[in-house]
């Protein structure tokens, strides 16, 4: 049928550059941000277009020059003390304003409180599609078979997330522009910061509109810092249900297998010097067990609604592997899988198996280690 | 109490009925066929049920939640959430219809918006015909009936009309019996029609099929552009309070590794932490709520379908909806794989070599030989090459390539 059927060719023109709308904390580009310029760059240079950082704030400063030190062709930003603090209306008003007059071509955002809530509005207002939570970004063209012929609309960025349904999605913006997405963290190394690096740096008035400014922030305050540190571990160690038996199906103290986890990991940190951290499945963490209370906590979440992370080596112990913890760890560069199950799903992404128990697994491999 | 204090207030939860499991979910196209599927409530949508429902106990006003999805499915579910968690949601609509099918998370908020409004508009046609009524000079006796009724379809709270026992009279019950006069009864009218415009949105934090968050932004915004008034948003709120006097939202949000304490004047959309916990409500906030409150429940879940919300066809569904599924694809084959007790590896590296005239190698220590063919693998066993991969051998490559990385 399609042999004959005609292929019409769609570019949506007059739209240009790949935009990053870059976040920062504390006078600094965040470390997400810096991320989702080098993926921006992937696409960019693939379509010929440029990297635009853009910044919003107050007192910028030196900053404005960061997104070019990382790997981006200009900044646009704007400075004003009535958005000292994020705020949804303003910046909404301010970003939406950028993008109706300048066209970028795509815009992306990090996967974060802000990515999540400036997106979605950006998105509506200027009437596109946005796809979140987004692993990678591949140019391609768009093919839609209808009866009045196979319509290709070419260079479209097909946004990949997890999902369920079909494993991986790709996500498509075909008609409208820019394709916007939110890109999770942990999915892109940021470019060597080059300070050589030259670039157009453009100030943006703002127009503020109406009711911008109904909502008032009355204090800011810092969270202390999680002591969890899953995205910057190098080694993570992560544990599952299946802790609560071992081999033989009798019960077993979730505790222990926490302690030699953490033994695991204190040995590893001590001989290697390299940062290692337990991780968790979310069947652990939403089985709410009382022994595990205060020790596995959401923060080590790993999977599609907690972290995606992709250290150098990632061990998971009594995890089965469904989809969505996958998604959460399948880039670590090592996965070690420890499972009595030999038919895990986790064994089919593994690169190192352990058919056997974890209580086994573990005394042996901390002893071992010792005398390494 | 003071004039300005806040009186009932219309919470809207956002809700989504989604796929029971992970398995066995029908697609077409990549689009979800929810009419085939055995469905739940959104499980996050629990906790900003709680919330919601923590709102109308400490303000009063009622709990309207809103879904959009195929009525038959979603119907039931909704019928559910009437008696969750403590008192649950008053009325429930469910947007049903096949031309919002394929929605996106744009044609999603263009659509629930519209359901918002739509209940607005219900509620505040309730107050205007009453306020006409007495407007028009209509006998006291024809307010107090045309009142009762509504009063019994929940669009007037018992401020106005009221048959709850232990609650003051309604204005028009006084007004009925010459106990107040009409001036009274158009002001009383005339602020319900005014708190009407001061609701609160509640959604919970993202969903477990779409996995967005967005569409509580994105409602907001929608319902922006519907109603021709700024509505803000507050996502990843962990805490909030309606401040009584002011009639504002305190709320607190998580922002990065900031927190965030925002005050925003209603209306305003929430989206709520699943770590957000309801405080207690006090007796006299209570008791102070039940008057600004409603007859109760109407436990007929409403079906709208798009002629009902007035929708423009072409920002509904599919045909509304800015993103494409495209084709889904595979994660990416296994790589090389190793186990422990299984799996024969090199001691030692081997330069290239020939072997029944192939040329096989160089291979590395710990290289995998199981691929070889078999008389090699005897061979290079009985030159002792081979071993069995061990959990020593695990540890030394696994953590020695960590050494290696760290290094970089």
């Amino acid at each position: 049928m399609s042999s004959s059927q005609q292929s019409i060719e769609v570019r949506i023109e007059g739209y240009r550059d790949v935009w990053v709308y870059c976040e920062h904390e504390d006078g600094k580009l965040t470390r997400p941000t810096t991320e989702v310029i080098a993926g921006a760059r992937k696409v960019a240079d693939k379509v010929g277009m440029d990297v635009v950082g853009v910044l919003i704030g107050y007192n910028l400063g030196d900053l404005v020059k960061e997104p070019i030190y990382y790997g981006a062709d200009k900044v646009i930003y704007c400075d004003d003390p009535r958005l000292k603090d994020y705020q949804v209306l303003p910046y909404t008003t301010v970003l939406s304003d950028m993008v109706m007059r300048l066209k970028p071509w795509a815009l992306l955002f990090v996967t974060s409180e802000i990515g999540k809530d400036l997106g979605p509005r950006v998105a509506y207002r200027t009437n596109t599609g946005l796809a979140a939570d987004v692993i990678d970004l591949i140019v391609e063209d768009f093919v839609m078979n209808l009866p009045t012929g196979r319509y290709v609309y070419k260079d479209c960025i097909a946004q990949v997330r997890p999902d369920f349904a079909t494993r991986i999605a790709k996500i498509f913006t075909p008609k409208h522009r820019p394709q916007i997405s939110s890109v999770r963290p942990g999915n892109f190394t940021p470019l060597p910061r080059d300070e050589t690096r030259k670039g157009e740096i453009v100030r943006w008035e703002p127009r503020f509109e109406e009711d911008d400014f109904q909502v008032e922030v009355i204090e800011t305050r810092k969270v202390p810092k999680s002591e969890v540190k899953l995205e910057e571990a190098k080694v993570v160690i992560s544990l599952g249900l299946g802790i609560l038996r071992d081999a033989s199906g009798r019960p077993r103290d979730p505790r222990e297998a926490f302690r030699l986890a953490k033994e695991l990991a204190d040995l590893i940190r001590e001989k290697f010097g390299v940062e290692t951290e337990i991780g968790a499945s979310r069947a652990l963490i939403y089985a709410g067990l009382k022994e595990l209370e205060g020790l596995i906590t959401k923060e080590r979440q790993v999977g599609q609604t907690g972290k995606t992370i992709a250290p150098e080596v990632y061990i998971a112990l009594g995890i089965s592997g469904a989809l969505q913890h996958r998604v959460g760890m399948q880039r670590s560069k090592r996965i070690v899988a420890v499972n009595v199950d030999p038919n895990a799903p986790i064994f089919q992404i593994a690169h190192y198996g352990y058919v056997g128990d974890l209580y086994e697994f573990l005394p042996k491999a901390i002893e071992l280690l010792r005398s390494m | 109490m003071s004039s300005e204090a806040r009186q009932d207030m219309l919470v809207f939860l956002l809700t989504k009925a989604v796929p029971a499991r992970t398995t066995r979910v029908v697609t077409v196209g990549g689009v979800l066929r929810r009419e085939e599927m055995d469905l739940v409530i959104n499980p996050l949508d629990f906790k900003a049920l709680q919330a919601a429902d923590y709102a109308k106990r400490y303000n009063g006003g009622k709990l309207v939640a809103i879904s959009m999805g195929p009525d038959f499915k979603v119907k039931p579910l909704l019928s559910e959430l009437y008696s969750h968690p403590i008192e649950g949601v008053d009325e429930a609509v469910v947007l049903s219809d096949r031309r919002m099918a394929g929605a996106d998370t744009w044609a999603t908020a263009y659509t629930l918006s519209l359901g918002i409004k739509k209940v607005l508009d219900v509620n505040k046609a309730a107050v205007d015909e009453v306020l006409e009524l007495v407007e028009s000079g209509a006998p006291p006796e024809k307010v107090l009936e045309r009142a009762r009724e509504l009063y019994h379809s929940n669009l007037l709270p018992n401020l106005i009309y009221t048959e709850k026992p232990g609650l003051p009279q309604g204005v028009v019950q006084r007004y009925a019996r010459g106990k107040a006069g009409a001036e009274e009864v158009r002001e009383a009218l005339e602020r319900v029609r005014k708190e009407l415009d001061r609701f609160l949105i509640v959604a919970g934090l993202k969903t477990s099929d779409g996995e967005t968050g967005s569409t509580g932004p994105q409602t907001a915004e929608a319902l922006s552009g519907v109603l021709g008034k700024k509505i803000p948003d507050i996502t990843h709120v962990t805490d909030f309070e309606v401040d009584v006097e002011s009639g504002n939202l305190i709320a607190e949000r998580k922002l990065g590794s900031y927190v965030q304490k925002l005050r925003a004047p209603l209306p305003c959309a929430i989206t709520i932490m699943p770590e957000h916990r309801p405080g207690v409500v006090p007796v006299v906030r209570r008791k102070r709520a039940a008057l600004f409150s409603y007859r109760g429940k109407v436990r007929e879940v409403r079906v709208w379908n798009a002629d009902d919300l007035g929708a423009d066809p072409s920002k509904i569904g599919l045909a509304g909806s800015p993103t494409i599924v495209g084709p889904g694809i595979d994660i990416g084959g296994p790589p090389v794989q190793k186990f422990v007790g299984r799996t024969k590896v090199f001691t030692q590296r081997v330069e290239a070599f020939e072997f029944n005239g192939q040329r096989y190698g160089p291979f590395e220590r710990f290289a995998k030989a199981d691929d070889l063919p078999e008389e090699l693998v005897r061979e290079l066993e009985a030159k002792g090459l081979l071993k069995t991969f061990d959990l020593r051998d695990l540890l030394e490559e696994v953590l020695g390539g960590v050494v290696v990385a760290a290094k970089h």
